[in-house]
């Protein structure tokens, strides 16, 4: 799937992951924040889409650290995700 | 001994929202007890229930925690929140303590998220095992409203209610803090329904305290929170004192995991230790608020305990249970029987025990059938009996 694709499935999974009641998924901007300001998720969200994240696009999110970089907007997510699996593609081989 | 004072009262029940509400429903003599909508009744032998209708979370409070709420945080916030803004005390500051009573905690958000996974519905909020543990709620209000003294939930079934607010009066007499957020939450779900239902102790029509023909409780939900305060610190900042908590008595019947001792001598005895702690005679009550949950055992046990601890003058009072208004609140239920005597209290008037038809000749006291009644108090009492035989009396006395 291609960057802008990526993006947009990511919103749609916040809002329907994280039953983010009322937000219209197009309404959230690629580079705003998602933690604290802009979306106001916190901590308890961050857990969840780690988990959903993983389900989602077999992308682990190691620890906190990896966390905050990754979770910074949709953008930074989107970059994180499709940096993985070029990894993951490049060590799988065949 | 420090005495204690009540400066902030909040409500949310089947009645209504606020205690505003809930004062003119009990003067209204309104029933709030309906066809329960929050999960499917087939199969139980009633659909009675005294639910809150249409939670939604306030506007005050942040999404994020919103949606991370159980029912139960939620009922307890909105609750609490009224409590705080009354008792105009800054929680942050004054190192206010936290004691809530419940016994299902986030059960029904359990409960949900189990049949969804039984059922093989793919996307989940796992955050919802979170807000399991019974200790939960209170650590939402402490975050929520900032407060920095001890705090405890305790689990006595049908009296933590009540016995929350007696460790508050307990910490202020023990000057643990000035002054404490107290009170007792519950939640509709379906193990309380199953569990009551198991043991043929629902009735299938709204509940009839102390009539002939009843056949069980009604089971209901919501939340009553207070602030405490001791009473010179009360006095010292103006606040506004709503009622004096004079005292309370518990006791254990060691008789049976749910029958209470027939004979009434736990609840008798949980009465007196309140009057002696209260230092009140039994001709000084005006009003007794019954735990009253229509059971075939609880009304008459609790009408031979009601005599023998207050004697002739269990005849001359009215004695009431709003359980058959408000449904049995489990956890909530002692606040909000407390919050029931405050009203009285301020307001004159007592009030009624609903659907009371038939009278039963082994119940043969006031019970205030059907009908508020305008009759000033100044000292009342509320009895709460848990499962188990967790007896618990409290006394509370009007101001001004």
């Amino acid at each position: 799937m291609n960057h802008t694709e990526l993006k947009k499935r990511l919103k749609r999974l916040l809002v329907d992951g994280l039953k983010l009641e009322g937000v219209d998924p197009e309404s959230i901007q690629d580079a705003a924040p998602i933690f604290v300001e802009g979306l106001g998720l916190d901590s308890i969200d961050a857990l969840e889409l780690v988990v959903l994240v993983e389900e989602q696009f077999n992308v682990v999110i190691p620890d906190e650290e990896v966390g905050k970089l990754a979770f910074a907007s949709i953008d930074a997510l989107a970059q994180y995700i499709a940096q993985q699996q070029r990894a993951q593609a490049a060590q799988g081989g065949a | 001994m420090r005495r204690v004072v009540i400066t902030g009262a909040g409500s949310i029940n089947a009645l209504g929202n606020g205690t505003r509400a809930f004062a003119e429903a009990l003067r209204n003599s309104r029933c709030g007890i309906a066809p329960l909508t929050l999960f499917d009744a087939s199969g139980y032998r009633t659909s009675c229930a005294a639910e809150v209708r249409d939670l939604t979370p306030p506007a005050w409070l942040k999404p994020a925690v919103a949606r991370h709420s159980s029912r139960s945080d939620l009922l307890a916030l909105i609750a609490a929140h009224e409590a705080l803004a009354q008792a105009g005390a800054d929680s942050a500051a004054s190192g206010l303590g936290i004691v809530l009573g419940t016994t299902v905690g986030g059960m029904p958000g359990w409960e949900e998220y189990f049949r969804q996974g039984l059922v093989g519905q793919r996307r989940r909020r796992h955050a919802v095992a979170l807000t399991l543990p019974v200790s939960t709620s209170v650590d939402v209000l402490a975050a929520v409203f900032g407060c920095s003294g001890p705090r405890l939930t305790l689990s006595t079934a049908c009296s933590s209610g009540s016995n929350a607010l007696g460790v508050a009066v307990d910490w202020i007499r023990a000057e643990r803090a000035p002054a404490v957020l107290c009170g007792g939450v519950d939640a509709l779900c379906r193990m309380t329904f199953s569990g009551f239902n198991a043991l043929q102790a629902l009735d299938a029509v709204p509940c009839r305290p102390f009539d002939r023909d009843r056949a069980g409780l009604t089971l209901g939900e919501g939340a009553a929170m207070f602030v405490l305060e001791e009473r010179e610190h009360a006095r010292a900042r103006g606040a506004r004192i709503l009622a004096e908590f004079l005292g309370y008595g518990v006791s254990a019947d060691a008789h049976h995991i749910t029958q209470p001792r027939p004979d009434g001598a736990g609840a008798a005895q949980a009465l007196q230790r309140a009057l002696d702690d209260s230092r009140v005679r039994a001709d000084e009550i005006d009003y007794v608020n019954a735990h009253g949950t229509a059971t075939p055992l609880n009304d008459v046990l609790e009408t031979r305990a009601l005599k023998a601890a207050l004697g002739a003058r269990a005849h001359r009072i009215p004695i009431s249970s709003t359980k058959s208004m408000v449904g049995h609140c489990l956890g909530a239920a002692g606040a909000i029987e407390a919050l029931a005597c405050i009203v009285a209290l301020r307001e004159g008037f007592v009030p009624p025990t609903l659907h009371l038809e038939h009278p039963d000749p082994e119940c043969d006291l006031d019970y205030v059938p059907n009908r508020s009644r305008p009759h000033a108090v100044h000292t009342v009492m509320s009895n709460s009996y848990g499962f188990g035989g967790n007896n618990t009396s409290i006394v509370l006395r009007g101001v001004g």
